[in-house]
């Protein structure tokens, strides 16, 4: 039983992380209805940084994100004005593929300036926490926090506030939006900067735990669209949910059946959903083509 | 002696080759095809290797060559098995290259060495382990490092031999767990420790294969952890393995004697990254540098220079798979070039098959001796180095240390059994 506990527990845990990670790329992909591919990548960029940060002046990483997140804002904004925009009117394969080749390119560039070789941040607290039989980083309690207040945080952002309808807007009709005075273009680029100043919020959060290489966006871009696909394309609490699920998926699986299947685990509980709810855990219907709700 | 007689070989042949027909174009370079992860996931093994092997060439060129001819490498990127394979079709086709040496992983040695032996060249594999390598019937495909079932054989023989002495315990009262990751060096690693270990009569407690892209690793450690093992062997690349020391700790998971098997938990960021905690992990590996001793004179001084070079280039010690590349390639220079005419694939391949090196004629420690198909294990083997050296090798506060077998070994064991993670 306490394995079980354990199990689930840290299933619940890096789920959350997984969900956290995949945020970003759930908004850009519920507002633009573009597919982000270089959010592994941006992900990567968001961990160099906080890795920086907190060897060159000695922080930790979290504070680091006082700095990393509005520079991946700034980034964000400027992928979309020069990689992203151009491409938006465009047939769909077009930002597919931009975004993609952005992706080569900032692997190799990671490559050549910070060589292949693996960093870390030293580890932020010495001890795990022990609570009766289970154990657990305080660096993942402080992630699954830090996810919760996220998604509440957007959930809010989205239903209230003046910029939330006005996305909200112009993802139900760009061209209305418009016509009511709505500045659709730089809605989109705030919504392309946003996300990716949630990954570079993921990236401090995931430092202590991970390792830095150039590429480590392939371990996690995956599971990304995977949640984002299984939360119900565009739902914040879906990737929440989406994330849990898979998190805990893989940890029983790996414990119970075999570690090697626990991706395999995942993905048939990915294609079970995609038959029954095909719009996603909290999805709803057309998801796909309405992009973000509420 | 062995030296003045390899030198007087040298002069007659440099004479010969100067009197023979159309010396002019015995000037040209001899240009070897070296196909290396240099981007990508490998990159960082890939470029350690590519260094080493730079510093080959140019020690082979300082000396005036191979026969008086300079070396040059011609290097392809082989970040995938696929891209293995167009690189190798490119540097044959478009380059001209009729020796392919190479290339760090299995996964690449087994996509290069198809591809070379499609094209008819000559593939003198430096690193790559799976055993597949030397089994597909290919002529011209030799592995010079050891292959992966030794690896996994000198793990099970350093417990045998020295661990169950250590911890005081017989062999068959050990609990033993292995875990490996399940691509092809993994699985061929540990396929051959299961196969090994049942030869010995010792039974594994845990034996399980995971992903290396795997980014949890609790349910793993918590299964480790219900089996209670004294002693586990783990194949991991380097990411993964940090991610599993960190969740062994965070979980609180002790053994008494750690066995990485050679990538991962040899790679030297492992320090960097999991700091001191690394103290105390044995590796099974190629061996990273030897007790000189066992070198002969001629190759020691070899080995003196290249360990000189290395680490003035890269700011540390060479680890074993990058000492690998250097000695197999050097082996190429010093022991195969100067015999060929040709340069033609059979007939390097002649020259390869009549080797016949003992132990310490390369420098790490290895001698050269290939099977063709005539080895009694397995008789469609063909081109698997016998003599490759391999042993344990442990890091240590200082760096890292030779220990088994103890021919080679510089050191003797130390934090045995290690001590708990609340202690480390």
């Amino acid at each position: 039983m306490s394995t079980f506990g354990q199990l689930v527990l840290s299933g619940i845990f890096i789920g959350s992380i997984y969900a956290l990670m995949s945020m970003g790329l759930t908004l850009i992909f519920g507002v633009l209805r573009i597919v982000n591919f270089a959010h592994g990548e941006f992900l990567m960029l968001g961990m160099y940084g906080a890795w920086a940060i907190t060897r060159l002046f000695g922080l930790n990483p979290y504070v680091a994100a006082i700095a990393v997140v509005p520079a991946m804002f700034l980034f964000g904004a400027i992928v979309h004005q020069l990689v992203v925009r151009p491409g938006l009117d465009k047939p769909h394969l077009v930002v597919v593929f931009a975004t993609m080749g952005l992706s080569i390119f900032m692997q190799n560039v990671a490559l050549m300036i910070m060589t292949a070789d693996l960093w870390d941040v030293p580890p932020i607290f010495s001890r795990s926490i022990t609570i009766g039989p289970f154990y657990f980083k305080a660096e993942l309690l402080l992630g699954f926090v830090v996810t919760i207040v996220c998604t509440f945080f957007l959930r809010w952002l989205i239903r209230t506030t003046y910029l939330g309808k006005a996305i909200r807007a112009t993802v139900q009709d760009g061209e209305a939006a418009m016509l009511m005075g709505i500045p659709v273009p730089r809605i989109f680029l705030i919504t392309f900067a946003g996300g990716s100043a949630l990954v570079g919020l993921a990236a401090c959060i995931m430092m202590p735990l991970f390792s830095v290489f150039p590429t480590v966006g392939l371990n996690f871009v995956l599971i990304a669209f995977v949640i984002v696909v299984l939360g119900g394309m565009g739902s914040i609490e879906g990737a929440l949910l989406g994330g849990i699920c898979i998190g805990v998926v893989q940890s029983l699986s790996s414990y119970y059946v075999a570690p090697a299947y626990g991706q395999m685990f995942y993905f048939i509980l990915f294609l079970l959903v995609m038959i029954f709810r095909p719009n996603g855990l909290l999805g709803q219907k057309g998801a796909a083509t309405i992009g973000i709700n509420d | 002696m062995r030296y003045w007689q390899r030198f007087g070989a040298c002069l007659i042949a440099a004479g010969l080759t100067f009197l023979a027909p159309g010396h002019a174009t015995a000037q040209e370079p001899i240009r070897i095809g070296v196909l290396l992860p240099l981007t990508g996931p490998f990159a960082k093994n890939g470029i350690e290797n590519w260094e080493a092997m730079q510093i080959a060439r140019d020690m082979i060129n300082e000396r005036g060559g191979v026969n008086g001819r300079k070396i040059e490498l011609v290097n392809g990127d082989a970040t995938s098995p696929a891209a293995a394979i167009s690189e190798t079709e490119r540097l044959i086709t478009k380059e001209g290259i009729k020796i392919t040496t190479g290339s760090f992983a299995s996964p690449l040695a087994i996509a290069v060495s198809q591809a070379a032996e499609r094209q008819g060249v000559f593939h003198w594999e430096t690193t790559g382990a799976a055993e597949i390598i030397t089994r597909r019937g290919f002529k011209h495909t030799f592995q010079v490092g050891a292959p992966a079932r030794r690896y996994g054989q000198v793990a099970v023989d350093f417990i045998i031999d020295d661990l169950s002495k250590e911890l005081k315990k017989p062999v068959a009262d050990l609990r033993i767990a292995l875990l490996w990751e399940n691509r092809a060096f993994g699985k061929s690693v540990g396929d051959g420790i299961r196969a090994y270990a049942e030869s010995k009569k010792i039974k594994l407690v845990y034996d399980e294969g995971y992903d290396q892209f795997a980014t949890d690793m609790t349910p793993i450690v918590q299964k480790l952890k219900d089996e209670k093992p004294d002693i586990l062997i783990a194949i991991s690349f380097p990411n993964d393995a940090i991610l599993f020391q960190r969740k062994a700790k965070e979980l609180d998971f002790n053994v008494a004697a750690f066995i990485g098997v050679s990538a991962g938990y040899s790679s030297p960021d492992l320090r960097n990254s999991i700091g001191n905690v690394v103290n105390g992990i044995f590796v099974a590996d190629f061996p990273p540098k030897v007790n000189p001793n066992v070198l002969k004179p001629d190759v020691r001084k070899v080995a003196e220079e290249f360990y000189k070079r290395y680490e003035a280039k890269m700011k540390r010690p060479p680890a074993g798979h990058a000492a690998a590349g250097f000695s197999a390639i050097w082996a190429l220079f010093t022991d195969v070039l100067p015999k060929a005419k040709t340069f033609e694939p059979d007939e390097l391949r002649d020259i390869a098959l009549k080797l016949d090196l003992p132990e310490g004629s390369l420098v790490n420690g290895s001698g050269i001796k290939f099977t063709n198909f005539d080895w009694p294990e397995d008789p469609k083997d063909a081109g698997q180095n016998l003599r490759a050296s391999i042993g344990v090798w442990q890091w240590t506060p200082d760096g890292n240390e030779q220990v088994f077998p103890s021919n080679l070994a510089t050191h003797a064991p130390i934090m045995v059994p290690l001590p708990a993670w609340s202690s480390r």
